[in-house]
C-alpha cells in the first residue's frame, strides 16, 4: 500500500489554488483526500505551510483544530459509524461490539493491514433507514452484523484485485 | 500622540488619551484591575476575563483590556459584583491551572490567587481539573519547556513571538480544554524557534520555563536590580541581569526602554554563561620557554613594560602598535588610544573596525562629513521602504529585525541585495541576487533607471549635493552605460527586479538602507557605498526623517571605539590628527607637550600585521581581539606575530591569539565592569557592574594605566569610568553634552553637544556635516576582481555569519545552548556545483585558495547561486581566514572577506 503522497502530487493539488489564506482549509481537504492513508502528513504540513507562507505552527493549529483532519495515518478505508439517537435505539452498540470481535476495529482504532480505520460520528441524516454508515464517501444504511461482515469483505476484496 | 480626554474611574477625575486602552491607564493610574492575558508590549486579547469593569452606558461587565478611553468615560473598576465576578473566573482559571511552583519564575498566578482568597483549597468554589486534561510537556527546546498542565491559554506568547518577535513560530494544537502551545508541529526541536526565549519572559504563569539553573535560581532571592547593555551586537539591548552566588543566572530585556523595548534574542538571553566559564583566566600570564606560567600582576605588568620598553628605545617608537576592542567600553578604548598615543608616542592605534564596515564609514564620511547610521532604530518599523543589502540583519542584528518584520506587518516594502538566501527573503518584496561583487554595478543600474524614468528628487539635488545638477550630471553620464541588459550582464539579476527595485525604493514616500558586511568587505568595498548614497542622494532618500543610510554595527562597541579616538587617523569625536590645531587642542586637555602627539596617521589593522611580517612592526598591545580568526591570511597573520619580538595580549580567555603573546593579562568581562557603549543608532548606552571579575581579574582601564605608570607614562588618574567618560565629553565635541546622568537607562543619541542638547535622533535634517554643509555624489564606476575564479580555483568564497555564534565565537562558544543550536562548521554548496565536483550532502570536504586550505562539512542547498560557495567564519576548527586574502580597498584598507577563489574536493 502506498504510504505517501509524492511531492509531484501534492504540488499538483496545490497549484489549483491562490496561495490566500482563505484556500488553506480547502486545500488541506483536498491533500487529505489524496492521501493514500487519508490524514495529513509531515510533508503536506511542509508544502502548505510553504505554499500560503505561513508558519508551521499555524498550519498544525488549523489541522489539530477540526477533527475532520487527521495528523495519524488512517486506514485506506475510513469507517464512518453513525451515532444519534435513532441509530442508537436500533442497537448500534451490538455493530460496535461486533466490529471489535470480528475485525478488531474499535472507535479511533486503524487495522494493523492499515485496511480500515472506525470513527464514531454523530449523525449522518440518514435516519430513515438507520443503522447507518460511511466508508470513505459511500453511505450504507440498514445495516447489521451481516451486511457490515459482506461491506468490509467486499472493499477488502476489491482492493487486493485493484492491486 | 493622541489628545487627552478627561474620564473618571471609580470617582477619581483622570486625563488619559483618547483611545488608549482603558486597562492600561487605569493601571498607570494606581488602579490594580487583576489580568493575566494582557501586556502592556501586546495588542489587547480578552482571554482571562478578570479585568471586567463597569462603564456606564456599556451593557453589562466589560473587559477593560478591551475597552478604548473617550472622553466623559465613567468607569466602575471595583465593586462587589466586579470582585465576585473576578474570583470566580480565577477560580475556573485554577481548576485548570497547576500550580506547583518551584521559585524559577516570577508567578503571576499566585499573588491574585492572595488577593481572591483562594490559596486555600477548602475555599475554592471549583475542584481541581487539571490532572484530569491529557498533559503535554514539550522539553525539546535546547532552552526552554512547555508544560500544558501550568499553560492558562492567555496567548501571550503566541503574540508574544507573533507581534513583538516577528516570527509567528507559537500556535494552539487541539481545542477546547484539550488546547495547547505548539511550536511548528509539536516539537518546539523541530520548529522555526530560534530560541530568543520572548514567551518565556511574558509567560505569567510558569507554563514556559528556561532550562538553565532550573532549581537553582530563586527569582525572589536572585539580584536582579543591574540594567546593563547586551555585550553580543551592536543594537544595543538593554537587560536585566539575575546574579545569585556571584553568578550570572539568567537575562531578561529591560522592559521600559530603548533600542530593544525588552526584546533580546537568543545569543543576548541565553549566550551568558561565558562570564563565570571555568575557562576564565584569573591570573596574568608569562610565556617563558614556549610554555605559560602564572604570575603576580607585578611581575607581568613590570616585564612587559620593561620588554615595550626596550622595543621602543631599540627599534624607535614607530615599531610599536596596538589593536583596541570593539567588546571594551568607550572609557577603556579611550584611554588605550591615549596610552597609544602617550606612551609609545605614535598613532598606531586600530581594531577590527577596519574589517567591518571601515569602508562604509569612509565613504559617508567623504559624501556625508559622519560615519555612522542617519536613523534611530525605532524608523526600521516606520519608514515605508527598506532596502537591505549584504546585511544578513535576522541573523545578525536579530533585534533591529523585530523592527523590520513589525514594519513589513504593516505594510513596509522590503527590497533584499544579497547574493547568499538569508531568513529576510521570507518577507522581502523583491530579492536580487546578485553574483559576488558586482554591487556598483547594479546599483549603477538602479540609479540609470531611477534618472531615465525621471524618479529623482531635482529639488534636493539643488539644495541638498554639492554641485547641484552638474554634479548629478556627472553621475548621469557615469551610469549611462548601465543599462537593464549591461547590468544584467554583469550582475546576473533578471532587468525586470532591477527596474522593480529601483521603482520601490526612488517612489517610496520614504525609504532607509541598511548595509552590511556583503558591501564593505571587498576590494571595492568604498565604492560600494559611493553607489549606495549616489541612489540615495539623487532620490533624496535621506535628510528628512525615517530617510538615510544604516550600517548596523556588528559588535557591541564597535561605534563607540572609533567614537572616542581608537582610530588611526582621528582623535575622538573624528577630529583628524593631521591637522595641527587638533594635536594642540588635545595637547592641552591631556596636559602634554604638543610635539609629543605624533603628527602622522598610523597604521591600520591589516597594514600593522603587514609590517610586522616585513619587520617594522616589533611589539604589540592587543586588548580584547583576535586576530588570528578574524584578521584575512591566517597564516600570514600567524607568521606576524610570530616575528614580533614582543606581544602584550589582554583578554577573557586564552584565545587563539593571545597563544602568541609573552604576556597575558586577565581581564574583565562586560558583566563585570562599569562605562558606556554606544550602539548602532549612535546611543550611547551603560553598561554596569552585576558580578565580581573571577580570581585576579581587573579592569580593562586599570591594566591600560597600570602599564602606562610602569613605562614611566602618566595617561591620567581617575576615580572611576565616569571619571574618563567625562573627559571623552571634553575631547569629542559629540560626546559635548552627554554624562552618566543623563545617559541613566535611556541612552543618548550623539552628537549631543552641550548639556541642553537632546540628542540627535536623524542625521542631517538640517544640513550634512560636511564644510559646506552640502553632501557629495562620487560617481563610480564597476571594476572586475583582480583575483579571479579559474581552472584551478573555479570558485569563489563567500563568509559571514550565523545567528548562533559571534565573531571569533571566543564568548559565543562557552554556551552551551548557543551550542545546542550550531556548533559545527560547514560549507554550503549549490547543487548544481555538487553534481559537478561529486559532493553529496554531509560530505567531508577540502577547500584549497592560494593562501591555504582547510577541511569541512559540505551543505547542498540552493541557497547561494552556482559558482559561489559560502561558509560561516565563527569556528577556528576550520578558520575561513586561512583562505582569505590581505589585499585591501585602497581607500579604507579593508580586506575581502568576501571574496576568494577556491577549490573544492571531497575527501
Amino acid at each position: 500500500m502506498q504510504k505517501e503522497l509524492s511531492t509531484k502530487t501534492i504540488n499538483s493539488i496545490l497549484e489549483k489554488y491562490e496561495p490566500q489564506r482563505h484556500n488553506i482549509i480547502k486545500a488541506l481537504h483536498s491533500l487529505q483526500d489524496a492521501h493514500p492513508l487519508h490524514y495529513i502528513s509531515n510533508s503536506i504540513l511542509d508544502a502548505v505551510s510553504s505554499f500560503f507562507n505561513i508558519t508551521k505552527a499555524e498550519t498544525y493549529g488549523i489541522v489539530t483544530y477540526y477533527s475532520m483532519f487527521s495528523i495519524k495515518p488512517r486506514g485506506y478505508h475510513i469507517i464512518r459509524l453513525c451515532q444519534s439517537p435513532v441509530c442508537s435505539m436500533l442497537n448500534i452498540k451490538d455493530l460496535l461490539n461486533h466490529l471489535a470481535d470480528r475485525w478488531q476495529l474499535k472507535p479511533g482504532i486503524t487495522t494493523e493491514d492499515s485496511m480500515f480505520t472506525l470513527e464514531t460520528v454523530e449523525c449522518l441524516g440518514a435516519c430513515d433507514n438507520a443503522p447507518a454508515m460511511m466508508v470513505n464517501e459511500q453511505l450504507y444504511t440498514e445495516l447489521s452484523k451481516a451486511r457490515i461482515d459482506e461491506i468490509l469483505t467486499h472493499l477488502k476484496e476489491a482492493y487486493h484485485k485493484n492491486l | 500622540m493622541s489628545k487627552l480626554v478627561a474620564i473618571e474611574i471609580d470617582g477619581k477625575k483622570i486625563e488619559a488619551p483618547e483611545g488608549a486602552v482603558l486597562l492600561q491607564v487605569a493601571k498607570e493610574h494606581g488602579f490594580d484591575i487583576p489580568s493575566l492575558c494582557f501586556h502592556k508590549r501586546l495588542s489587547p486579547t480578552g482571554a482571562c476575563r478578570l479585568c471586567v469593569v463597569k462603564v456606564e452606558q456599556m451593557p453589562g461587565l466589560v473587559m477593560s483590556c478591551a475597552v478604548n478611553i473617550k472622553a466623559g468615560m465613567r468607569v466602575t473598576a471595583y465593586d462587589e459584583e466586579l470582585q465576585t465576578n473576578r474570583r470566580h473566573t480565577l477560580a475556573y482559571l485554577l481548576a485548570e491551572h497547576n500550580e506547583a511552583y518551584d521559585n524559577s519564575y516570577e508567578d503571576e498566578m499566585r499573588p491574585l490567587l492572595e488577593r481572591y482568597n483562594l490559596i486555600n483549597p477548602d475555599q475554592r468554589p471549583f475542584g481541581s481539573l487539571w490532572e484530569n486534561i491529557p498533559r503535554v510537556i514539550d522539553d525539546s527546546s535546547p532552552v526552554l519547556t512547555y508544560d500544558s498542565s501550568k499553560c492558562i491559554r492567555c496567548f501571550r506568547c503566541i503574540k508574544a513571538c507573533d507581534e513583538i518577535q516577528g516570527k509567528g513560530v507559537l500556535s494552539f494544537a487541539d481545542r477546547g480544554i484539550t488546547k495547547y502551545i505548539s511550536a511548528g508541529y509539536g516539537s518546539w526541536k523541530n520548529s522555526e524557534c530560534d530560541g530568543c526565549g520572548e514567551c518565556i519572559q511574558l509567560c505569567p504563569t510558569g507554563a514556559i520555563v528556561e532550562k538553565p539553573f532550573r532549581g537553582l535560581i530563586n527569582v525572589k532571592e536572585a539580584d536582579n536590580t543591574t540594567i546593563t547593555t547586551c555585550p553580543y551586537c551592536g543594537v544595543g539591548c538593554q537587560m536585566k541581569v539575575f546574579v545569585q552566588d556571584n553568578t550570572v543566572m539568567r537575562i531578561d530585556g529591560f522592559d521600559e526602554v530603548s533600542p530593544n523595548y525588552g526584546r533580546l534574542c537568543v545569543k543576548g538571553r541565553f549566550g551568558y554563561q561565558y562570564a563565570n566559564h571555568e575557562k576564565r583566566l584569573t591570573k596574568p600570564l608569562i610565556k617563558k620557554h614556549g610554555q605559560f606560567h602564572e604570575a603576580t600582576w607585578d611581575e607581568a605588568l613590570d616585564y612587559a613594560a620593561q620588554k615595550l620598553s626596550d622595543v621602543k628605545k631599540k627599534y624607535g617608537n614607530m615599531a610599536l602598535a596596538g589593536l583596541s576592542s570593539a567588546k571594551c567600553s568607550n572609557e577603556e578604548n579611550y584611554l588605550f588610544q591615549k596610552f597609544i598615543r602617550l606612551v609609545f608616542e605614535n598613532n598606531n592605534v586600530d581594531y577590527c573596525t577596519r574589517l567591518c564596515h571601515a569602508s562604509t564609514v569612509t565613504a559617508m564620511l567623504k559624501s556625508f562629513g559622519d560615519g555612522a547610521g542617519s536613523n534611530s532604530i525605532e524608523d526600521f518599523e516606520t519608514t515605508d521602504c527598506l532596502l537591505v543589502t549584504g546585511n544578513n540583519i535576522i541573523e545578525t542584528h536579530p533585534v533591529t529585525a523585530t523592527f523590520v518584520k513589525r514594519g513589513k506587518a504593516k505594510g513596509q516594502k522590503i527590497i533584499l541585495i544579497d547574493p547568499k538566501w538569508t531568513p529576510l527573503v521570507n518577507h522581502a518584496d523583491v530579492w536580487l541576487q546578485p553574483k559576488l561583487a558586482t554591487d556598483v554595478a547594479l546599483l549603477n543600474g538602479m540609479i540609470r533607471v531611477i534618472i531615465e524614468q525621471k524618479w529623482y528628487d531635482e529639488d534636493f539635488i539643488n539644495k541638498r549635493v554639492e554641485g547641484g545638477m552638474e554634479a548629478f550630471d556627472a553621475l548621469k553620464k557615469l551610469t549611462d552605460k548601465y543599462t537593464l541588459p549591461y547590468t544584467s550582464e554583469i550582475t546576473g539579476v533578471n532587468p525586470q527586479k532591477i527596474f522593480d527595485a529601483a521603482r520601490i525604493y526612488a517612489t517610496a514616500e520614504t525609504a532607509m538602507i541598511a548595509t552590511g558586511m556583503g558591501m564593505s568587505q571587498q576590494t571595492v568595498g568604498t565604492n560600494n557605498v559611493f553607489s549606495l548614497i549616489n541612489m540615495c542622494l539623487v532620490t533624496g532618500q535621506i535628510g528628512k526623517e525615517r530617510c538615510g543610510i544604516n550600517p548596523p554595527r556588528g559588535q557591541n562597541n564597535v561605534q563607540g571605539a572609533t567614537d572616542v579616538g581608537a582610530s588611526p587617523k582621528n582623535y575622538p569625536g573624528y577630529i583628524p590628527i593631521a591637522d595641527e590645531a587638533n594635536r594642540k587642542r588635545i595637547a592641552e586637555l591631556w596636559e602634554v607637550e604638543f610635539e609629543k602627539l605624533h603628527y602622522k596617521p598610523g597604521l591600520t589593522t591589516i597594514e600593522i600585521m603587514n609590517h610586522a611580517h616585513e619587520g617594522g612592526i616589533k611589539a604589540m598591545y592587543i586588548m580584547g581581539e583576535n586576530p588570528v580568526i578574524t584578521d584575512p591570511n591566517q597564516t600570514h597573520t600567524i607568521e606576524a606575530l610570530e616575528k614580533l619580538d614582543f606581544l602584550v595580549v589582554q583578554d577573557l580567555f586564552l584565545t587563539e591569539t593571545a597563544a602568541y603573546a609573552d604576556v597575558v593579562f586577565p581581564a574583565a568581562s562586560l558583566f563585570e565592569k562599569e562605562g558606556t557603549v554606544v550602539n548602532s543608532d549612535r546611543r550611547v548606552l551603560r553598561i554596569r557592574q552585576a558580578i565580581q571579575p573571577p580570581g585576579q581579574a581587573r579592569q580593562d582601564w586599570e591594566i591600560t594605566i597600570e602599564l602606562a605608570k610602569r613605562m614611566g607614562a602618566d595617561i591620567g588618574t581617575y576615580e572611576s569610568p565616569e571619571d574618563i567618560f567625562n573627559e571623552i565629553a571634553l575631547a569629542a565635541p559629540i560626546f559635548g553634552g552627554i554624562t552618566y546622568d543623563r545617559i541613566n537607562f535611556q541612552g543618548i543619541q550623539w552628537p549631543c553637544y552641550d548639556a541642553n542638547h537632546p540628542g540627535t535622533s536623524t542625521l542631517f535634517l538640517d544640513k550634512f556635516n560636511t564644510p559646506d554643509g552640502k553632501a557629495k555624489i562620487i560617481p563610480v564606476d564597476y571594476k572586475d576582481q583582480s583575483e579571479k575564479p579559474h581552472s584551478d580555483f573555479p570558485l569563489v568564497l563567500n563568509s559571514g555569519r550565523i545567528l548562533y555564534q559571534y565573531h571569533s565565537a571566543t564568548l559565543s562558544r562557552k554556551s552551551p545552548l548557543l551550542n545546542a543550536y550550531a556548533n559545527n562548521h560547514y560549507v554550503i554548496i549549490n547543487p548544481i556545483d555538487a553534481k559537478k565536483f561529486a559532493i553529496d550532502d554531509g560530505d567531508n570536504v577540502k577547500i584549497t585558495s592560494p593562501r591555504g586550505s582547510l577541511k569541512t562539512i559540505a551543505r547542498i542547498r540552493d541557497e547561494v547561486l552556482p559558482g559561489e560557495l559560502f561558509m560561516p567564519w565563527h569556528y577556528s576548527e576550520a578558520p575561513v581566514n586561512i583562505l582569505t586574502r590581505n589585499e585591501m580597498d585602497p581607500m579604507s584598507k579593508i580586506a575581502p572577506f568576501k571574496y576568494s577563489v577556491v577549490k573544492i574536493e571531497r575527501i
